[in-house]
């Protein structure tokens, strides 16, 4: 947080307005263990923006990093040009599907009308536009039959989509999605992207954490590639090189890996 | 007879009137939190809280506040933030698990407040015995002046505790219903996760120390968790989940104490006593995943299975009967459902034989088409040699719908025959 209001730098500056989302220098640590190391990284129009990089690279730290959720150690995370806590109605959130359990007594209704209550502050309850939004939200994914459904009964296409209507409903100008397509049927995969193509569509950000090259190319506009670092960001068939992929999967650069566990240990590298 | 041999409770049914209720009403505010603890998986640090505010409690009486009164429900809160406070520190600081933290705290914290209250001053309001067990038969004779009327103290402190309670979980319900199903985007949302669970726990603390003197520190674990699990079982939505567990809780502590009475028992005992049988029954009785409801789903699934086998057997052998016939024979459950078909319809007499009636060859169809469309599924996408195909085809066949069945036969496309080489029946308009 110490770099907060420092400036990009004159390179930064563009002519249309801060960028959408600014990561500046961000570094990123479990307990004492740097996970992700000195991003740079700056999305300035709406756009379909792919995270890519292998298991443990950090895509999804670096996702929780820019929502607050994991403390950063250094740098800091701007969206339109402001903190986070400024214009957090503008940013919307998918996390894992794996992250809750869903099994927890609510109906498909319920979680979607939880992306209203970001706005609605501590009190105020739900009301007529409220579960229009949803319902309209849900509308959007396929889903507006299974309104009433408890959570559990539900594919995992089907979560994964109510998950995005509960984003949708919380009518954001930035969506971050982790892992979307992780674990989900092919149609629901599909409607997935029709929707996050919508989106695009109507000027919206969507950063997706993603972990399959094969559909990153085809689905994505622009991409940054991750392993412990940026390894590379820009249009996709810019970055999508041979030499960008090997960086990148090529397995954790072993002098982050040694250097982590050092600092975690308050020891030495060999 | 119910009331038949009451000895050491006496008689007076007011006196027990004005117990059974205070049990029940703090039943009913342990009921409401345990929900919230019970989904967050935190049941566990509601037994904590429910030891470890015991110092909290002995400190307040000591310092001169009466039972129920409002310095001990500050105490309790305090003992209670310290507990989950040192237990967030150990797991920090040491590296000790959630669980056990909980474990070497808690049993610290209430050691230390045994100890405070063994220490203490002859004539001081507060006992050892009652703290482990609690004592509703004294309860009535502790009373305060509402509005004219003698009413036990603890029942007015009772009440009090669950009307803040159920206020504060009406204006908030909504933050800790997203806080305890998605904590991560609940803070991404801007909900102060933090203070919202704060908030429960220091419900938490108020409900234990409301239930303190009714049924003791050992039983309070009882009364949060127990109502709210068999309520787990049996609803699907938070506030009804909360609705029940209190109704649970409530009926739980009035059956308990008249079982109590009536045998002569310890009232808090039999409270949990009558609360483990609820759950037992929830277990049983649940709609979805009850113990009762999974055995009548088997039972059903074995009758369809065998229904469909016999009439799928009968078309087989009408099949064959064009060459070999097939030598199976029919298990006792089948020659009950062949029994069944003829009753009802799909089998008709012809001569001294019975054959397939019209609906009955419908259906007969339908179980040997997604039998054979199985098979020659299998046989594209798996590569299996083909003695692998039948035994799979033989419970598929009977779960297999016409909207899949019409996937398959445009995904193997449209077969005549299955990979044994014999045909495979057409769909049959079921609706005529």
């Amino acid at each position: 947080m110490s770099h907060a209001g420092v400036d990009r730098g004159q390179e930064g500056s563009r002519a249309g307005g801060p960028p959408l989302v600014e990561f500046h220098d961000v570094t990123v640590a479990y307990g004492r263990r740097p996970v992700i190391w000195n991003v740079d990284l700056e999305i300035d129009a709406a756009c379909l923006f792919g995270i890519i990089g292998p298991n443990g690279a950090g895509k999804s730290t670096l996702l929780k990093a820019a929502l607050g959720l994991v403390p950063m150690v250094g740098g800091s995370v701007r969206f339109f040009g402001r903190p986070l806590r400024e214009v957090r109605s503008r940013v919307g959130y998918v996390p894992q599907r794996e992250t809750v359990d869903w099994d927890f007594p609510v109906n498909v209704m319920d979680v979607v009308l939880m992306g209203t209550y970001g706005r609605l502050g501590w009190f105020r309850r739900p009301g007529i536009r409220e579960r229009q939004l949803a319902r309209d939200s849900l509308d959007r994914v396929g889903l507006a039959d299974l309104a009433g459904r408890q959570i559990g009964r539900l594919s995992g296409g089907q979560q994964q989509r109510v998950f995005l209507a509960r984003a949708l409903a919380q009518q954001a100008d930035v969506y971050l999605l982790d892992e979307p397509m992780a674990g989900v049927d092919m149609r629901s995969q599909e409607q997935i992207f029709r929707v996050l193509a919508e989106l695009k569509a109507e000027g919206r950000l969507v950063v997706v954490v993603h972990h399959d090259l094969r559909t990153a190319a085809e689905w994505f506009d622009r991409v940054a590639l991750v392993d412990m670092r940026l390894v590379a960001a820009g249009p996709t068939a810019v970055v999508l090189t041979p030499e960008n992929l090997q960086r990148t999967y090529a397995g954790h650069i072993d002098v982050l890996e040694e250097l982590g566990r050092a600092v975690a240990t308050r020891g030495r590298t060999p | 007879m119910l009331f038949g041999n009451a000895t050491f409770f006496g008689g007076d049914p007011a006196i027990h009137g004005w117990a059974m209720a205070t049990a029940a009403v703090v039943a009913a505010s342990c009921a409401l939190v345990g929900t919230l603890l019970v989904v967050r998986r935190m049941s566990l640090l509601g037994d904590a809280i429910g030891h470890a505010v015991l110092p909290g409690i002995a400190i307040a009486v000591l310092s001169g506040g009466r039972p129920g009164g409002l310095l001990v429900f500050v105490g309790a809160v305090a003992a209670a933030l310290l507990t989950v406070w040192l237990i967030q520190g150990l797991q920090a600081a040491g590296g000790l698990a959630e669980d056990a933290g909980a474990g070497v705290v808690f049993t610290t914290l209430f050691a230390i407040g045994v100890v405070i209250v063994s220490a203490a001053p002859a004539g001081t309001h507060i006992d050892p015995a009652c703290i482990l067990a609690g004592d509703l038969t004294f309860i009535p004779f502790d009373t305060v002046a509402v509005v004219g009327f003698a009413v036990p103290r603890a029942f007015v402190a009772g009440t009090l505790a669950f009307i803040v309670l159920v206020a504060a979980a009406v204006v908030t319900w909504k933050l800790q219903v997203f806080t305890a199903f998605d904590s991560a985007a609940a803070r991404a949302a801007g909900v102060p996760v933090a203070t919202v669970t704060a908030g429960l726990l220091a419900a938490t603390a108020v409900a234990t120390v409301a239930s303190f003197d009714v049924v003791g520190a050992v039983l309070v674990v009882a009364l949060l968790v127990v109502p709210a699990a068999a309520a787990e079982l049996l609803a699907h939505r938070l506030h009804v989940m909360a609705l029940v567990a209190i109704i649970l809780g409530v009926v739980g502590a009035c059956v308990g104490y008249l079982a109590a009475w009536h045998f002569n028992t310890n009232a808090a005992g039999m409270i949990a006593v009558v609360l483990g049988l609820e759950y037992i029954a929830a277990a049983i009785l649940a709609p979805d995943d009850g113990v009762f409801a999974r055995a009548i789903g088997r039972v059903r699934l074995a009758w369809r299975v065998a229904c469909e086998d016999r009439l799928a057997g009968v078309w087989r052998e009408e099949e064959a009967a064009r060459g070999r016939p097939t030598g199976a024979t029919p298990t006792l459950l089948e020659r009950c459902a062949a029994e069944w078909l003829r009753i009802d319809g799909s089998f008709v007499r012809d001569g001294v034989t019975w054959r397939l009636s019209p609906r009955g060859r419908r259906e007969a169809e339908t179980v040997v088409r997604s039998h054979r469309l199985w098979e020659a599924w299998l046989g594209r996408h798996a590569d299996l040699p083909l003695d692998h195909l039948h035994p799979p085809a033989e419970w598929v066949e009977h779960h297999l719908g016409a909207a899949m069945r019409r996937r398959i036969e445009v995904e193997t496309g449209w077969r005549q025959s299955d990979p044994h080489g014999r045909e495979i029946p057409p769909e049959s308009s079921s609706q005529s």
